[in-house]
């Protein structure tokens, strides 16, 4: 995917920086990334569907309105193939996206809503969600396996607490991991069901934090899990992705509930962790609780 | 052997001469000749610059709309976004009987409006005025002057107290 700077992209809609930082203000458009510095990268594909809807706009809004539309079209593609069980075509589509976007955004933005859309049309029980399902499935696992090594000092361990790939949150679970492997981190997923041979893993991991995601196994079950991770790593911070209402419980346990998108819930977890420098517990010890100290530091203000 | 001359580009006004330039959000005439600029406006930045007959064109402090074929709107003023109380960003697309309607009781018809500005919109039809009033409010109304806009085509609405 091609990203322009703010002169750049300014450059080619032949306006200022400031008239595009303006946009972006009034029409949250075009939405740029940041980089690592925390400057502003617009995504070509955004930028040259805008530079054309202006060409043949009457406003700001109308063009921004035609070229939000032209980027759509990925998704009806995407809908488009996989409703007709065509595995080419639907790779093709999420190629498409990507000459336009980041992995992240063709993610969330085409690949997420597309089986969201097949999901309310055929339910998440039928052959053709099934279909679906499990090609996004193996496009975000493929993706994920293209990531780069890790190269934050972060371990998070995920209890995946779907029922399998068919459940309709497993796709955004493995796009939260998808997401927190291309940040740097260093991700292990493991089913919540089992706990055997836990402590091995978590002993080669030495995770920083632990995710409970999805919501189709019972509380009692995931509290199983947990009880085991903590009684081998120490009390690590603890979060919820997907896990329903769970307000009463998130309180007493100090838990964090994360947002909803995996795009959400992954950046929100890496400002979780990264505000908490030099307070990783060595695993096995259990020391001053993280979580106290945290809310300690809340507490403060 | 004589040498030609560089070729130039001729600057032409496509609508030929009385048609005047104006930012389509803040209603300011371009500094420039529009061919010398971009199409965004260099004064606010947030609006087209579009070009309509001086007739119908709005002065820098009267409210206006932009309407395209299918009456849809596609560009509202900040003049016309204070007065009427919306904001482009949410009118866009949507169809104008849903911001204005008409007002004049002597009126012939309660299509008048649409039929001027959908005939406004194909890029014919002289300047015409009409009546009108904001959706939902009554005891107020406005004389609005309606006529062609563009580029591309789309019919102008200006409020005029």
């Amino acid at each position: 995917m091609r990203t322009l700077k703010t002169s750049e992209a300014a450059a080619l809609l032949n306006v200022s920086p400031n008239t595009l930082r303006a946009w972006e203000r009034r029409f949250g458009y075009p939405k740029p990334q940041r980089s690592a510095g925390r400057h502003r990268l617009y995504t070509h594909g955004e930028v040259a569907a805008l530079r054309d809807a202006l060409q043949q706009g009457l406003s700001i809004s109308s063009a921004v309105s035609r070229a939000r539309e032209a980027l759509s079209t990925d998704t009806h593609t995407l809908v488009g193939a996989l409703a007709s069980f065509e595995l080419d075509r639907a790779d093709s589509a999420m190629e498409a996206a990507l000459a336009l976007r980041s992995v992240e955004r063709s993610v969330e933005e085409v690949l997420l809503p597309s089986l969201d859309e097949l999901g309310q049309r055929h339910g998440i029980d039928s052959a053709p969600w099934a279909f679906a399902a499990r090609w996004a499935d193996d496009w975000l696992r493929r993706a994920q396996r293209l990531a780069p090594p890790p190269v934050r000092p972060l371990s998070v361990l995920v209890g995946d607490a779907t029922r399998n790939e068919l459940d309709g949150d497993s796709l955004a679970v493995r796009a939260f991991e998808l997401f927190c492997g291309r940040s740097g981190a260093r991700v292990m997923t493991l089913p919540v069901g089992g706990v055997s041979g836990l402590s091995d893993v978590i002993d080669a991991l030495c995770p920083d934090t632990v995710v409970i995601a999805g919501s189709h196994v019972s509380d009692d079950e995931v509290a199983q899990w947990a009880y085991r991770v903590r009684a081998t790593a120490g009390p690590l911070p603890m979060a919820l992705f997907r896990r329903g209402n769970h307000s009463n419980r998130v309180r007493t346990t100090g838990a964090r509930v994360l947002p909803d998108t995996p795009f959400g819930a992954h950046r929100h977890l890496l400002v979780y962790v990264d505000d908490r420098p030099d307070e990783r517990v060595g695993h096995g010890v259990p020391a001053v609780s993280l979580l106290e100290n945290v809310e300690v530091r809340e507490a403060r203000g | 052997m004589r040498r030609l001359r560089a070729l130039r580009p001729v600057e032409v006004d496509e609508r030929g001469p009385g048609y005047v330039a104006f930012c389509g959000h803040c209603g300011t005439t371009p500094a420039q000749p529009a061919a010398q600029q971009s199409r965004v406006c260099g004064h606010c930045g947030l609006g087209l610059v579009l070009q309509a007959h001086a007739d119908v064109a709005p002065r820098s402090d009267e409210p206006f709309l932009v309407i395209d074929s299918t009456l849809s709107v596609c560009a509202v003023s900040a003049q016309a976004e204070d007065l009427l109380g919306i904001d482009e960003t949410e009118a866009v697309n949507q169809h104008v009987a849903d911001f204005l309607v008409p007002a004049d009781a002597n009126a012939p018809s309660a299509e008048n409006l649409l039929v001027l500005l959908v005939e406004a919109a194909s890029g014919t039809g002289a300047p015409r005025s009409a009546v009108v009033r904001p959706r939902q409010e009554f005891g107020v109304r406005f004389r609005a002057r309606i006529g062609p806009c563009g580029p591309p085509h789309a019919a102008l609405l200006v409020l005029t107290s």
